[in-house]
């Protein structure tokens, strides 16, 4: 079978020179592994989206080479940011509408790819080592396996920013959790943890940190044997419960036009989420996930503080925040 | 065919990560820096900021009547920056430099080849070339602007904008520099002024990363 194989085909996928990605190759499994490292700050930025892009055109291009395609993270502790904040901070300010669209098809054609992947004959898995934010988690969804090592958090922050994710999240949260926890994952901007995750039917597995590895191998080998069935049966997952192209497509629009009505504020509180992330990966232990919860504590006080109805309404509440330091 | 801001935005947006990935910058960002740096810092951006406008004006001389747009646009950018050297050498006395240190200080070799570049550029190039180190300057003052400023003022404990003033008051104005750029940018369908601009400003990057990591 080994013989019959275009050798050619593995050798141009591998052997492309990428600055972002890590390939690898294993022939007894015909699996693809590829590793992200958008370093120093792991997010999916125009560069990365395109090499990505590269990576699923060839596997698209030779049909049956590849059988399992798994991704994960070279960068300790965070699997994706999600989107290029200081990109969308400059398109905001730049008010270009164009080029946020641009960047928001760019990330619904990978979404898309792994949507049909079922299709191309190519079973999917993601490991999740770490933090996985917006973009990251939507970029996650539409993978047939979805694995989680047990400290890895994960969440939609962008309506804290007056945002919201319009790259996949809600179409794939909705199919996989139901109507009303993509609403709360969505709305709320809060984060998960692997655990609550898994209870959400978001993730498939949760290992302990460090086992992840070892889970992909055990998944890979359980499912290749049963391959062309397991392949069917998700193709007609996606008959019946389709998502379409043109729906991803009008989500971006709208982010996209969402995006520019983004005040002074919101661009702020971007800007100090890019810094956490800078935080982060200049080795300090604490990044962009307790900056969203900063922020949200932040936006909780500032919310009862406004709220003329919450005194009367929450009575006794208001001598334990005016008790507080600074209250 | 694609606006030309779209475009360069993708031409370039290598060239802003490699500035915003830079360790030094990063750790800016970030952390803010020491009182020596950041006075070093304001020394360099003081060149830059005094020879924006006569490289503005270098190319607008030179920019044909064809692109005149171009040129009033130019216009109207050099009178709003007109003078703002001051405000940076009033950031230098509120970090301790007195205006003779500042007069007396000689540029980096790589803030000359910053100016050199962009002279030459609307001289010999394309004088158009000027759009990417307006692209290039704002985009580092619009987007990264904001944080820096916050986070020097928590790294040296200033007060208020004392100090930081040219840093933090262009990161809001080139927010709205930025979106008179895109537009005008967008009047260029012209293939070898296109490049020129993505050329200037993947320099314009480079240099200025330089200047950072060399302080």
């Amino acid at each position: 079978m080994s013989a019959r194989r275009p050798l050619s085909g593995i050798e141009q996928i591998v052997g492309r020179p990428y600055k972002y990605l890590r390939l690898e190759w294993t022939d007894e499994l015909a699996m693809l592994r590829v590793r992200t490292c958008v370093k120093p700050i792991q997010c999916y930025s125009l560069a990365g989206l395109t090499e990505m892009q590269r990576v699923l055109d060839d596997v698209a291009e030779n049909p049956g080479l590849v059988r399992h395609l798994v991704l994960s993270s070279d960068v300790a502790g965070v699997f994706n940011f999600g989107g290029d904040l200081a990109l969308f901070v400059l398109l905001a300010r730049a008010r270009d509408l164009d080029s946020l669209r641009m960047y928001g098809r760019r990330c619904i054609d990978m979404v898309w790819w792994l949507e049909n992947a079922a299709q191309r004959g190519v079973h999917t898995i993601v490991l999740v080592q770490g933090d996985t934010l917006g973009g990251g988690l939507e970029s996650v969804l539409p993978f047939h396996k979805v694995i989680f090592e047990r400290s890895a958090q994960a969440g939609f922050p962008e309506v804290l920013f007056n945002l919201f994710p319009g790259m996949g999240a809600w179409p794939l949260t909705i199919r996989k959790a139901g109507f009303s926890i993509a609403n709360d994952m969505v709305l709320s901007g809060r984060l998960f943890t692997a655990e609550q995750l898994q209870r959400r039917s978001l993730v498939d597995l949760v290992v302990e940190d460090g086992e992840g590895e070892l889970a992909i191998d055990a998944l890979v080998r359980t499912v290749d044997p049963r391959l062309r069935g397991t392949l069917a049966a998700l193709h007609a997952r996606h008959l019946a419960a389709p998502i379409t192209y043109e729906s991803l497509l009008a989500v971006v629009d709208l982010w996209a036009e969402t995006a520019l009505t983004l005040t002074t504020r919101d661009l702020r509180l971007m800007e100090r989420l890019a810094r956490a992330q800078v935080r982060k990966v200049g080795g300090e232990d604490e990044g962009a996930v307790e900056e969203i919860k900063r922020i949200e504590l932040d936006t909780a006080w500032s919310d009862l503080r406004g709220n003329t109805q919450w005194d009367e309404e929450h009575g006794t509440g208001v001598t334990v925040w005016t008790g507080l330091p600074g209250g | 065919m694609m606006p030309f801001f779209a475009d360069l935005v993708m031409r370039t947006d290598e060239a802003r990560r490699e500035f915003e990935t830079n360790s030094v910058v990063l750790d800016a960002v970030a952390n803010g820096m020491s009182l020596e740096r950041y006075r070093a810092l304001l020394l360099e951006l003081y060149h830059v900021v005094w020879h924006f406008n006569p490289v503005c004006a270098a190319a607008a001389s030179r920019i044909p009547d064809s692109q005149r747009q171009i040129r009033y646009f130019l216009y109207e950018h050099m009178h709003e920056e007109s003078g703002h050297e001051e405000w940076v050498v009033n950031d230098l006395e509120a970090v301790g430099v007195a205006r003779a240190g500042t007069d007396a200080h000689a540029p980096s070799v790589h803030t000359l080849a910053l100016n050199g570049y962009n002279y030459w550029a609307a001289d010999r190039r394309d004088p158009c070339s000027v759009l990417g180190m307006l692209y290039a300057l704002e985009v580092i003052a619009s987007v990264y602007g904001g944080p820096f400023s916050n986070a020097i003022r928590e790294s040296l404990l200033l007060e208020g904008d004392r100090g930081v003033s040219f840093i933090s008051s262009h990161a809001t104005m080139d927010a709205e520099h930025m979106a008179s750029l895109r537009k005008i940018l967008n009047t260029l369908g012209d293939g070898p002024t296109r490049d020129a601009i993505a050329e200037s400003t993947l320099v314009n990057f480079h240099h200025v990363t330089r200047i950072f990591e060399a302080i």
